[in-house]
């Protein structure tokens, strides 16, 4: 009998198990969760919260969002059925671009307030964790002012004490000019907490801060000033527009903040000049990642095998030598960009398809149309013959025969027999890369992108991706905001000599002279430096010119030919250059190459920026619980 | 070895003499002998006999005891008893699945008898909550299946493939048929159900990976009967109970081979010049200049090319890809399964292993296999005192080739759809070199594991349920009950996906140039361990007092889970190199998550005269997710029962008629909670640790001066406001039998509310610039309701034997409340409001015809496309303007379907079944309707993808002369066809009713016909039973999806899902 309760207790105990108190029983410790308390208490833990503030910041056109931001604008052609909305639609609609994120504000003001209160940490690191995370909340102010104009400035944390009373949450916009001053003076009060160390890309330094603050003072004196010229584009509280007034004070800030960077005091930066060839030298810029480049000052890094890559150059890549076999090809540059790049002499003109009395110019080579030009044609674009990764680009759009028709396969690269020859004897009577109409992931304007195009092996394979450097902020462009501050408060000598700089590394060495810099000038340098860099938009919004450039009108084949260099050059559609190659025996131009500028078929669509497309429209979620958030104009 | 232990003790209570008789190692047998506690001197006489069955043989191990003491003993290995006894004494003799039968002893020294086997045992006896309990005295809506419905199913894999139609109140639908696959089944449409097997919760994956012929039974619990079951039982549960020994030793061979074939599959054109005729076509219809590239002479090739021994150029030939993927027809799927039982009433044993082989239509690489053994030992070691141990293991494997993309079968599907008769797999037919045909993934020539690299992923799970059970003594009808159970499963994934090339053949120079291929290795492993405990102490009463019949149960459970996983990707530099080493590693992940539920459950029954029956049960389930204030939930439930027949106003009533025999009248509420995500139960309801501030860790990686570093994010407000979501289920039923129980049926109406859905507040209305959203807690409900009915009748007719069976249920959701819905205007409040209103309805606009003439066009004053009709011609689709503004956008929508991948709201199930002689026949239909299925797509764009043409579209609006626009049109079921539309086409941008089916099906799910042999045969070759059968499964179906080539029961709109499989099978069970 004994021995039965002895064995039924054991089962019992074996059953019940360790007898656990039921609440300690269901508190498991988690393992990927750290107190506030342990946080703040290890600098090497803090950086993992700033780590990832770094990784949420806000870039227009990323390199790991995507690609379609980079395809819009007419700068480009989206070659992905999925995309063509973007060449199909006749406007943008008043949300996008919108940004209105205080969640990310929030976090960053926590993180200031505890930082703050934190004990454990050393001053001299307290001190730089916190220039960092004030760094990081006016970029995203910066980021918030550009799309949205004037918004509620919060610099502490709120929590809801569950009262009932709602209205002391309720923060105004502030007008736009005071979101830009905030930007500019918090540069100011955190820049010398950071180091001046021109090697620290990834994180906030002072060159960084000083840039920011040099292109954020420039936004506002341009809109100060040129908003002059869209006078229903303000709103009566100035959250929208600045007054003109206030347009010289931002242009000298815009000009001192430049010239911290030129004359060394931020630290070293100068432009990268390491190879000879103007074009490859350009290409480099974006892929030298080593302390040689001292141009860039402030990027988005990524690390191949290390936990952070980005899929441009799988998105992109050539078809003929993808790693990925389907995915490439998606981001077709533009011949309105294309043209758009000077001759060597500073003049501007279309390519040379046909000559004076309208007859196609043969050429022997593809590659003779695109020659003197400005360097960074080839080093922004891959053109047709080029090389990408050992391999040749295969881009023609068909033969051209005798009679001028064209014959050519929906299907790239594909074997036909051509006319007047045996049906069996197959050649190939299209590119592998395209172009052909409706045939995604091979170009259809006649281009492949080039700039941050990764050639190391294996970058564009969806498994590995690459980690080519996304450039916030790059020496250059400082040149160009003194140039264009300079130019705006009439110091063109001073103008000349920044933009000179800029335009000779691309392989212009006919300076321009004072005289010659227009605001013509300033507009058109910044476009073909900084494409696909996210300035184009921000630009054309600050400059005014927005609604005059993508005024949706079809830009029709002499808009394109035409008046190109101009500012306020019509850019509605994104057309291409196809070569074709020519099919008639015995002739003597029988395998040569012309050019036939043509518009993909699937651009249907023609740009159009509304007034109201300045200011993204603010979300109905946003102002109908903030009574206070006052809407944008002209929406 | 034989060892023998004899020895006795004295208690305090005092003469108790307790035996035991341990023999070897494993089997052990052991006598006890209780005395009674008032120990009343006795005169004693010795009766011995012999137990036999039915057939004369004899039974091992009955029950004998002196009715009204503990005195007892059993039978032996020759079926031999002997006891001493008074000599009035009556003796009982009780055997597991036979009738217990009293004799009085009369004075009689031998007494030999033949116990009547119990036929109805099984059915008799339902799996309950912590429990069993006779069918008569169930008050709660359970229905259940057994072995003997389950053996006959050979659809596949899946457990749950076995269930179409046959379990009124189970919802059906198996949308995928690939080698492994099972279907998905929800009680009532109220969501996944818990699965709880031999008394442990787990999960469908273990559910659906038992070896079929190891089941007993299952159940499912539907209403508040499934409250008892406790944590997560708010969708119902599911009950599996496996097979234990009884009777003597039997060895069973169950084995089958079936060839499989799929139900349907789009139809697509097979030859280059109809492609070229249909997209010459296409293209004059949709371009703007009406023009093509294929003119009338290239046609005339492309028919040349179709003639047999052409050998004229290759690029007019034809291919025909659909042939060439699906050339596995027939594909084998076999099953084995050997067991071994037996049982006396000290010892029961049930010994089992399968091995199962599935094999796919795509190819004889795409397979699956299944190894699985249970062992279910009981022994009564001591009187009052039983222990068992049930194991259950399997190894599970799928193996195919190591495809790009997610889903490994996809590309060999899509390659039906995506190529085009003109490409063909080879470059110059060339074996050797796979051609590049611009696509090249979806090559099928590529889909092997030669050129694409072998995925093979392997589950290994072992699941141990220790039981101790023991009798109180002294207080009749208590017991305590410990249940330890153990699992652990591990995953191994192992996928090689090579680098390749594709060829282009150059016939100038006869030559094959790589101009295509990946140069991109994928190499990944997952390694998964799972581990799960289940511990509970029960304590058990039941006993009856007169016409009282009570009984309780009390259950303390803890329930724990473990998931750990790691996953690794690497780059190898070549394609033989299998293993994974640190410089060509660029991707690990890592997690382990934890788990653990606790619970305290009540039940308290009580019956008067078989007549009222009361269940009261209750249970307190505290969860790791919730806050700790929020943890414990409270979950009673109610059910009662009256058996009208047993009241003495009936029995007068129906006299000795046998028109009714028996009724009873049934009714349940109860509260059954849940903290799972109630949209998506695989997801819990609020993340772990949600309720504890602080900073997650691994959110991401940055890199920082070239290295990489981990992130940390702010984990955000606690959440600590929610609590476990709500399910009180209402449930009126009636069984009944009638005509001597030959006709028995069912009915049952249930109302499901489910509160305490997870919402955030919003009577204040924060401003966004506050950074974040209120915390999430219990405010919003929904609701299910419907109800099932089931008949059966069987009856017999000398040596012919029938039976059919029917059932239908119903059963549908819908949203009651959301708190505080807000809307901007009433059209809004049409269009997005949920409150009130049935869950899953799909928005679209109504076709109400289709244009004749362009005449209509010009005329028609509704812009349908947006654009003022000038894309339109005739044969596109006329949306109706329901609004009446004149143009057609998403305010002309109205619901018309059940949403996309929903379980159909109806389902129904019969079957019918004779036997005669030795020949046995059965037949099983099962069907459902209420749901959708939507063309898209493949199965909506003409050409999608640049691809092959869907053979419906050739049922088409076409101009007679297909170059010539000004030729008379042509009517046909679809609009003209054109080449990539893109967004701009009418026809194909809107969901409308001309493209959603609203789907009814009935499909013969088995028919079998079987024959055993007699068995004055089986005799001379000592074989106990022989049964041979052939079997088929889906054989036809009656449904309006057939003309699209899809089968009913599919998901994918693009009609590209791997269907059912219609099987053919050949098998045979033998008994030794």
């Amino acid at each position: 009998m004994k021995k039965i309760f002895l064995i039924t207790a054991g089962a019992v105990l074996l059953t019940v198990g360790s007898c656990k108190r039921d609440d300690s029983f269901l508190n498991i410790p988690p393992n990927s969760l750290l107190t506030t308390e342990k946080a703040f208490s290890d600098p090497a833990l803090v950086l993992s919260i700033l780590g990832d503030f770094y990784n949420r910041e806000v870039d227009f056109s990323s390199l790991d969002n995507g690609w379609a931001s980079f395809a819009d604008f007419s700068e480009a052609f989206p070659s992905e059925n999925g995309a063509a909305y973007l060449v199909e639609r006749t406007g943008w609609g008043y949300g996008e671009w919108g940004l209105w994120d205080y969640g990310y504000i929030r976090e960053l003001n926590l993180f200031l307030q505890r930082a703050e209160e934190a004990t454990k940490l050393t001053e001299t690191d307290k001190k730089r964790f916190i220039a960092e995370a004030r760094f990081l909340r006016a970029s995203h102010y910066f980021e918030m002012v550009k799309r949205m104009g004037g918004v509620p400035i919060i610099t502490e944390p709120l929590t809801y004490d569950y009262s009932g009373d709602i209205e002391k949450y309720q923060k105004p916009r502030a007008k736009e000019s005071e979101v830009y001053d905030f930007i500019i003076s918090e540069a100011e009060a955190i820049k010398v907490d950071l180091p001046k160390n021109s090697n620290e890309k990834s994180r906030a330094t002072y060159a960084a801060a000083v840039a920011m603050e040099c292109r954020a003072a420039l936004y506002a004196a341009s809109i100060a000033k040129y908003g002059a010229t869209t006078p229903t584009v303000t709103l009566g509280g100035d959250e929208v527009g600045i007054p003109a007034s206030m347009a010289n004070a931002y242009y000298t800030k815009a000009l001192t903040a430049a010239q911290e960077i030129i004359n060394g005091t931020a630290g070293i930066y100068k432009l990268y000049e390491v190879l000879p060839n103007a074009g490859d030298n350009f290409a480099g810029l974006f892929l030298d990642k080593t302390s040689v480049n001292q141009e860039s000052i402030y990027i988005e890094d990524f690390k191949a095998n290390g936990g952070k890559t980005h899929g441009f150059t799988t998105n992109n890549q050539p078809f003929s030598n993808s790693d990925e076999g389907l995915d490439a090809g998606r981001l077709n540059p533009s011949l309105n960009l294309a043209e758009s790049f000077e001759k060597l002499d500073n003049t501007y003109a279309p390519f040379a398809t046909t000559d004076n009395l309208g007859n196609p110019i043969y050429y022997d080579e593809q590659k003779t149309i695109f020659e003197g030009r400005d360097g960074r044609l080839a080093g922004t674009l891959l053109l047709p013959g080029d090389y990408f990764k050992s391999g040749k680009l295969d881009i023609w759009a068909g033969y051209k025969l005798a009679d001028g028709s064209t014959f050519t396969s929906t299907e790239a690269g594909a074997l036909r027999s051509l006319p007047g020859t045996p049906a069996t004897d197959l050649v190939q009577v299209v590119g592998k890369d395209g172009p052909i109409n409706n045939l995604e992931f091979r170009t259809q304007s006649g281009f492949y992108v080039r700039k941050y195009l990764d050639p190391q092996v294996g970058s564009g394979r969806r498994g590995r991706g690459s980690d080519v450097a996304f450039i916030r902020y790059r020496y250059a462009e400082v040149l160009l905001n003194a140039a264009e501050a300079a130019f705006e408060l009439s110091d063109l000598t001073t103008a000349a000599g920044y933009i000179n700089q800029v335009r000779n590394r691309a392989g212009l060495i006919v300076d321009l002279l004072p005289a010659e810099i227009t605001f013509d000038r300033i507009v058109h340098e910044r476009r073909v430096e900084l494409a696909f860099e996210g300035h184009t938009l921000f630009d054309m919004k600050r400059w005014r010119l927005a609604h005059i450039v993508w005024d949706g009108q079809a830009e029709t084949k002499t808009d394109l030919l035409t008046n190109i260099g101009s500012a306020t050059h019509r850019n509605t559609r994104p057309w291409g250059l196809w070569p074709y190659k020519i099919f008639n025996p015995g002739n003597v131009n029988n395998g040569k190459w012309i050019f036939e500028v043509t518009l993909p078929s699937k651009v249907t669509g023609a740009n159009s920026f509304k007034l109201g497309n300045y200011y993204s429209e603010i979300p109905g979620d946003v102002t109908s619980k903030n009574p206070k958030i006052v809407k944008q104009p002209n929406q | 070895m034989k060892k023998r232990l004899l020895h006795s003790c004295r208690s305090v209570f005092g003469g108790c003499t307790v035996s035991f008789e341990f023999r070897g190692i494993g089997t052990i047998t052991a006598l006890l002998f209780f005395c009674m506690l008032s120990l009343n001197a006795m005169a004693q006489n010795k009766v011995t006999g012999k137990v036999t069955d039915g057939n004369g043989e004899i039974l091992i191990g009955v029950a004998v005891s002196v009715k009204g003491t503990t005195i007892g003993t059993t039978t032996d290995v020759n079926g031999n008893f002997s006891i001493n006894t008074e000599p009035n004494a009556t003796l009982v003799f009780t055997y597991i699945g036979f009738l217990p039968q009293s004799i009085s002893v009369k004075g009689k020294s031998t007494i030999n008898l033949k116990l009547v086997s119990d036929q109805k045992s099984l059915d008799e006896v339902i799996v309950t909550g912590y429990g069993t309990q006779k069918k008569e005295s169930i008050t709660g809506a359970i229905s259940g299946v057994t072995a003997k419905d389950i053996d006959r199913v050979h659809a596949g894999a899946g457990v749950s493939t076995s269930l179409a139609g046959k379990i009124p109140g189970v919802t059906f639908r198996q949308s995928d048929g690939r080698p492994g696959s099972g279907a998905s089944i929800q009680i009532r449409n109220m969501g996944r159900p818990l699965y709880v097997i031999d008394g442990i919760q787990q999960d469908e994956g273990q559910f659906n990976n038992l070896s079929p012929t190891d089941i007993e039974s299952i159940n499912v619990l539907k209403d508040a009967s499934a409250a008892i079951y406790g944590v997560r039982a708010a969708n119902g549960v599911v009950v599996v109970t496996t097979k234990k020994g009884s009777g003597e030793t039997r060895i069973n061979v169950d084995a089958y081979l079936g060839f499989q074939s799929f139900t349907r599959f789009p139809n697509v054109l097979d030859n280059s010049y109809d492609y070229n005729r249909y997209l010459a076509e296409a293209q004059v219809n949709g371009n703007d200049n009406h023009t093509t590239l294929i003119t009338q002479t290239e046609l005339d090739k492309f028919k040349a090319g179709m003639q047999p021994g052409y050998t004229g150029d290759p690029q007019y030939k034809s291919f025909d890809w659909k042939d060439y993927v699906l050339n596995n027809n027939g594909a084998p799927q076999n099953m084995v399964n050997v067991n071994f039982t037996g049982g006396s009433d000290k010892v029961n044993y049930y010994i089992s292993a399968s091995n199962l082989y599935q094999n796919s239509m795509l190819g004889k690489e795409y397979m699956f296999n299944r190894s699985n053994i249970q062992s279910n030992i009981q022994a009564k070691v001591a009187n009052g005192l039983k222990v068992s141990l049930n194991l259950n293991g399997r190894i599970e494997s799928v193996e195919n080739p190591g495809v790009p993309g997610g889903d490994d079968y996809f590309l060999a599907k899509f390659a039906i759809l995506r190529n085009t008769p003109m490409d063909r797999p080879y470059a110059n037919d060339n074996p050797l070199y796979l051609n590049d045909i611009g696509h090249t993934e979806s090559n099928y020539a590529f889909l092997n594991k030669g050129l694409s690299g072998t995925l093979r992923s392997d589950w290994r799970v072992l699941q141990t349920n220790f039981n101790v059970e023991y009798d109180i003594p002294g207080i009749k009808g208590l017991n305590v009950k410990g249940v330890y159970s153990y699992y652990v499963a591990d995953r191994i994934l192992n996928n090689q996906e090579f680098t390749y090339n594709a060829y282009t053949y150059r016939p100038a120079t006869d030559t094959y140039d790589v101009t295509g291929g990946s140069s991109n290795p994928w190499r990944e492993r997952e390694q998964k361990k799972e581990f799960a405990t289940t511990s509970q102490f029960q304590i058990n009463y039941a006993n009856t007092f007169g016409k009282h019949s009570v009984g309780g149960t009390l259950v303390a459970e803890r329930l724990t889970n473990r998931h750990l996983r790691n996953w690794i990707h690497g780059s190898p530099v070549s394609n033989s190199l299998p293993l994974i080493y640190f410089p060509i590693l660029d991707q690990y992940q890592d997690s382990d998550d934890q788990e653990a539920r606790l619970g305290y459950v009540g039940r308290f029954n009580y019956n008067f005269d078989n007549k009222y029956y009361v269940e009261l049960s209750g249970r307190r389930d505290a969860s790791y997710l919730f806050a700790p204030d929020k943890r414990v939930g409270y979950f009673p439930g109610v059910s009662a029962g009256w058996r009208i027949t047993q009241e003495k106003f009936m029995k007068d009533l129906l006299g000795n008629s046998t028109v009714l025999t028996d009724l009873k009248l049934r009714g349940s509420y109860g509260i059954l909670g849940d903290d799972r995500n109630p949209y998506d139960s695989n997801q819990p309801i609020i993340a772990p640790y949600a309720y504890l501030p602080g900073y997650s860790y691994n959110q991401g990686t940055t890199i920082i001066n070239g290295n990489s570093l981990i992130v940390s994010r702010d984990k955000g407000l606690p959440v600590n406001r929610i609590s476990w979501l709500k399910s009180k289920i209402t449930d009126f039923g009636l069984d009944f039998t009638m005509f001597s129980s030959k006709l028995s049926g069912t009915l049952d109406y249930f109302y499901r509310e489910r509160t305490g859905l997870p919402a955030a507040k919003n009577e204040v209305i924060l401003p966004v610039e506050l950074g974040y959203n209120l915390p999430q807690e219990n405010l919003n409900s929904d609701a299910v309701q419907g109800g099932e009915m089931s008949l059966n009748y069987n009856n017999t007719f000398g040596q012919f034997n029938f039976s059919v069976g029917g059932n239908v249920s119903y059963a549908r959701g819908k949203t009651l409340d959301v708190y505080k819905q807000t809307y901007n205007n009433s059209v809004d409040r049409y269009f997005s409001g949920s409150v009130d209103r049935y869950n899953n309805i799909s928005w679209g606009n109504q076709v109400i015809g289709q244009f004749q003439s362009q005449e209509q066009i010009n005329d028609y004053p509704v812009n349908i496309d947006g654009m003022g009709n000038k894309t339109l011609i005739p044969g596109d689709l006329i949306y109706k303007d329901v609004n009446g503004d004149g143009r057609i956008d998403g305010a002309d929508n109205r619901p018309i379907g059940f949403g996309y991948g929903t379980q159909p709201t109806v389902n129904y199930g019969f079957n019918f079944a004779f036997a005669y002689k030795n020949f046995d026949f059965h037949a099983d239909f099962s069907g459902a309707s209420g749901y959708t299925w939507y063309q898209n797509w493949e199965t909506r764009r003409p050409f999608q993808n640049n691809g092959n043409l869907n053979t419906i579209f050739t049922d088409r609006w076409h101009h007679t002369d297909i170059y010539d626009i000004n030729s008379p049109w042509i009517p046909g079921k679809y609009p003209a066809l054109r080449q990539n539309p893109g967004g701009n086409s009418s026809n194909y941008n809107r969901d409308s009713d001309f493209w959603l089916h609203n789907v009814r099906y009935l499909r013969a799910r088995t028919i079998e016909l079987g024959y055993s042999l007699p068995e004055s045969l089986l005799k001379f070759v000592k074989i106990k039973k022989a049964r041979f059968y052939v079997n088929g499964y889906n054989l036809f179906s009656l449904d309006g999806l057939s003309e699209y080539g899809v089968d009913p029961e599919v998901t994918d709109d693009n009609g590209l899902q791997f269907p059912q499989n219609r099987i053919i099978n050949i098998g045979t069970k033998i008994t030794f």
